[in-house]
């Protein structure tokens, strides 16, 4: 399969009593998504990006134009079934999303829903478990879990469908600094090491940073597509729009305007051996 | 104060008593109350304390705990048993004076159902300590599952139960951080009247209801994610399968329903 997820000139209103022609919330997007790819879709609040991750698996239907998942119409309530096997997803809040009093119970509440034979919903559970680095808490109470634990079990439950693609909801909006790292670091795994289709969508910066391929989003539409290094390369652009560089990008943005010239820098590590390189010289 | 709220309280183990499928547990505690209401002398309480006694060594539930599970029907169990004891109707009149009339069979009765209150509290204990909430609501889905034939939503029922369930610590900790949050503005929750203490719980109310919609709603949509649609075509992870040690478990409740029957026959 060339693409994974392909998003053709969708436009999407959320309709409302008595507002006749509501603004859109997505305005005219096209996206297409290739197999194994790690994308972070960026923008700030209200600018449509979440909106965007519910058209992904049918949650939301396009008011115009046409999304397909593996190949499938969310448009077709027969196919919803098998995008949604296909499609996972995870959400903002991770209390919102588990379902069970026990970790392993609820890691098994998506294979249960397919219909799988029990034997198999075990090696499945186990499995997701080990990738998520949470086997250790197999029996726990959700409660019991840090916030980056429950985001990591949210993540294995999806897993456990065995899907093509993962969405991610700003999955660590909620988080502290080391659920957050816990959960990017989870994901990045995935994508490397099982080939796992990612989709982030984030308004951090540096979490962005970590992905192949960034798609930046505002009032609706899709204003910049590409690797992270492309895209930090547009920090006016990205400032305008409400986004905050990473300070390293920042860094080296305003030391060219100076006339040093670190190249596209866009964690502290490339900005240390940049800036090192320059003094040497 | 908030933390203590526990509905069901499990203890997890490895016991037998334990390990015993969640159906036969659930029908052996009914069968246990029934036989409880059965029993009509002290005998059959023997047979009783020796069932209790024997499910209490076998499952290695501290004795404590038990005392603790009656610990707040106290109140109750005093209450039947004063109850009992003034209105009892007999002939043999130990002490009058007034309308109070303490009699024989009065006496009789209120220790029988005092210990029949603690019996029927201890029995019940003894389930929730020892059977996990989902494999609870599991056994009643699979138990009531007949009854689909008639329509009754039975999965529906008890993943409700198991969200309820899932739900409880959640929403104990948001009510503690939202009475934090009003008493940082200054509401006062201890003082004045009855009527004032019940108004003061509106602003925590509210935001907790409002909040428990949003994420009602977000719920929904993650269980739809996970490709939720009810109950049909969806099978479990874990199977509940009847062993040797259910059978076991059946025989001994009923020796101890005979017993008790030839109890108040013989006795």
């Amino acid at each position: 399969m060339a693409t994974e997820i392909e998003i053709k000139n969708v436009s999407f209103r959320y309709e409302s009593e008595g507002v006749t022609d509501p603004p859109p919330v997505l305005d005219g997007v096209s996206l297409t998504i290739k197999p194994g790819e790690f994308v972070a879709v960026l923008g700030h609040n209200g600018s449509g990006k979440s909106t965007l991750a519910k058209h992904l698996n049918g949650i939301l239907l396009p008011s115009e134009g046409e999304v397909l998942a593996g190949g499938l119409d969310t448009r077709k309530e027969e196919n919803l079934l098998t995008i949604r096997q296909h499609v996972g997803m995870v959400f903002q809040n991770p209390d919102n999303q588990i379902v069970a009093t026990v970790v392993e119970e609820d890691v098994a509440f998506g294979p249960e829903n397919l219909g799988i034979p029990p034997a198999e919903i075990r090696d499945r559970v186990k499995a997701a478990l080990e990738a998520v680095d949470m086997t250790a808490y197999r029996e726990h109470a959700p409660h019991q879990l840090s916030g980056g634990q429950k985001q990591r079990v949210a993540i294995a439950g999806v897993l456990a469908m065995r899907p093509d693609v993962i969405v991610l909801d700003e999955p660590t909006a909620m988080l502290d600094p080391q659920g957050r790292a816990e959960v990017i670091e989870t994901v990045k795994k995935l994508c490397r090491e099982e080939g796992l289709t990612a989709v982030l969508i984030t308004h951090y910066m540096n979490e962005a940073a970590e992905a192949d391929r960034c798609v930046v989003m505002n009032d609706g539409r899709v204003v910049l597509d590409g690797t992270p290094r492309e895209v930090f390369r547009e920090v006016e652009l990205l400032e305008k729009m409400g986004l905050e560089v990473p300070q390293a990008t920042k860094l080296a943005h305003e030391l060219r305007k100076r006339g040093i010239e670190l190249g596209d820098v866009i964690n502290v590590e490339e900005c240390v051996a940049a800036l090192r390189e320059q003094l040497e010289r | 104060m908030l933390s203590d709220i526990t509905l069901g309280q499990f203890f997890p183990g490895k016991s037998p008593v334990h390990k015993l499928d969640a159906r036969v547990k659930l029908i052996l505690t009914i069968a246990y109350i029934v036989a409880l209401f059965m029993v009509s002398n002290y005998f059959g309480y023997l047979v009783i304390v020796g069932l209790i006694g024997l499910v209490l060594a076998l499952s290695k539930i501290p004795f404590s705990m038990l005392l603790k599970s009656l610990k707040p029907l106290i109140f109750i169990i005093a209450f039947t048993a004063v109850l009992n004891l003034f209105y009892g109707a007999g002939e043999h009149v130990l002490f009058e004076y007034g309308f109070l009339r303490i009699t024989e069979e009065g006496i009789r009765n209120a220790i029988m159902m005092s210990l029949r209150i603690i019996f029927l509290i201890a029995g019940t204990s003894l389930l929730t300590y020892t059977t996990s909430p989902i494999m609870l609501t599991d056994a009643i889905e699979r138990l009531l599952s007949p009854l689909k034939k008639i329509h009754l939503p039975v999965h529906e029922l008890a993943m409700m139960m198991t969200i309820a369930l899932r739900f409880i610590p959640t929403l104990v900790e948001e009510t503690g951080k939202i009475m934090s949050a009003q008493k940082a503005r200054g509401a006062d929750f201890e003082s004045g009247s009855l009527v004032s203490r019940v108004k003061a719980l509106v602003p925590i109310l509210v935001p907790l209801f409002v909040s428990a919609f949003r994420r009602a709603d977000e719920l929904a949509t993650a269980m739809e994610c996970r490709c939720y649609h009810g109950g049909e075509n969806r099978t479990r992870m874990k199977q509940l399968t009847i062993a040797g040690r259910d059978f076991a478990a059946c025989g001994v409740f009923a020796l101890c329903i005979a017993l008790i029957v030839l109890c108040n026959i013989y006795l």
